[in-house]
């Protein structure tokens, strides 16, 4: 029960920066997503901590683990723009999968070859 | 509360809201066990496993997305908890990250100039019609930003979330196989590379594959949002009129 509530408690700190994050950016009317200031509120505090707590630690892993459960709804709401997407579908699809890989290639190339020069440990797994 | 005759909350609701996530649920678990039962192949992407036999049940019954939605909202409500968590891999890895500020800088200006471009110009080509084209732009950042740039450029907002899902699940589903064939071997590289192209849902995919991946997209995934709304809409303006 003990290791419940302290992952409830980390849970209740996650959604506590994002909604500080939130409102800072809708008060100062920031072009950044709520959220993106969330993820440097709770990287300050654990730079702050030097540590990171271990059920903060375990509920962090666990969402991010499962961070496409969180996309099904986004998914799911496609199929009401399916009239709108039919208009026009092969110029959509073909260039939404051409695009993709485009920007795939010239972002996963540019960062590589770059790395390269600019030496920094490798990491080719 | 019924004394005053005034419902402070609607349980049917909130049972109809529960039920639709329990579907989720049950077909999120499903998508996982085939996902695993196929090696974790990439091609067997959850989001589009669970999601599509979800449209097909909704469309079979009838029954209108805004329903499902009351559910769906709070799962979407719980992206922004679960985005916070990057902080974590974030932490762990940041000297790594603070190492590849070069690469990172370059791989953003590139990455997301081809994005935009190529699906503007692709989809103009193509015989988009402009209203599409506008909404094709912004098609590589995360659905809130992408629908504002959209709206900011006289593009469709909600047809602008239905392109930067169906952008997320093409770099989740085939990303790793693109690399492969790029030559492209680098887990950082992978991963920012992800993150530019594909946003959240690559991003999922990419901490699927590994950690150091993961959190090089997340963090493509954010500068990306940024760079695009702060400097598409310009952009729109100088060329476009």
């Amino acid at each position: 029960m003990r290791a419940f509530s302290r992952l409830a408690l980390a849970f209740l700190v996650l959604a506590a920066c994002d909604t500080a994050g939130r409102v800072i950016v809708w008060g100062l009317a920031l072009p950044v997503p709520g959220t993106v200031v969330g993820i440097l509120i709770l990287l300050a505090a654990i730079v702050a901590l030097r540590r990171v707590p271990e059920p903060l630690k375990e509920m962090a892993e666990f969402l991010l683990a499962h961070l496409n459960f969180f996309y099904i709804p986004a998914g799911v709401g496609v199929m009401a723009y399916a009239a709108l997407l039919a208009d026009d579908l092969w110029p959509i699809l073909i260039a939404l999968f051409a695009s993709t890989f485009l920007a795939m290639f010239a972002a996963g190339l540019a960062f590589q070859v770059v790395a390269r020069f600019t030496g920094g440990k490798g990491d080719g797994a | 509360m019924s004394d005053i005759g005034i419902k402070l909350i609607y349980w049917d609701r909130v049972l109809e809201a529960g039920f639709w996530i329990l579907l989720t649920l049950f077909f999120y678990y499903l998508a996982l066990r085939i996902q695993r039962a196929l090696g974790g192949t990439p091609l067997a992407n959850p989001v589009l496993l669970a999601s599509a036999p979800i449209i097909a049940l909704l469309s079979a019954a009838d029954i209108w997305v805004g329903d499902y939605q009351m559910g769906g909202q709070a799962l979407i409500w719980l992206l922004g908890p679960a985005t916070v968590g990057l902080a974590v891999p974030l932490y762990r890895n940041f000297a790594r990250v603070r190492s590849a500020l070069v690469p990172m800088a370059v791989s953003l200006v590139a990455g997301s100039v081809v994005a935009v471009l190529s699906a503007v110009i692709i989809g103009d080509a193509m015989g988009a019609s402009l209203e599409t084209v506008r909404s094709l732009a912004p098609k590589s950042v995360t659905t809130p930003i992408a629908m504002g740039i959209a709206e900011e450029i006289g593009g469709y907002a909600s047809l602008t979330a239905a392109f930067v899902i169906i952008t997320g699940i093409i770099g989740a589903v085939f990303g790793a196989m693109f690399f492969n064939f790029c030559r492209i071997s680098d887990a950082r590289a992978r991963g920012f590379a992800m993150g530019i192209a594909a946003h959240g849902i690559g991003t999922a995919r990419a901490f699927q594959e590994d950690e150091v991946s993961g959190t090089f997209s997340g963090v493509a995934m954010a500068l990306n949002g940024i760079v695009t709304a702060l400097v598409l809409p310009l952009l729109w303006l100088a060329f476009a009129g």
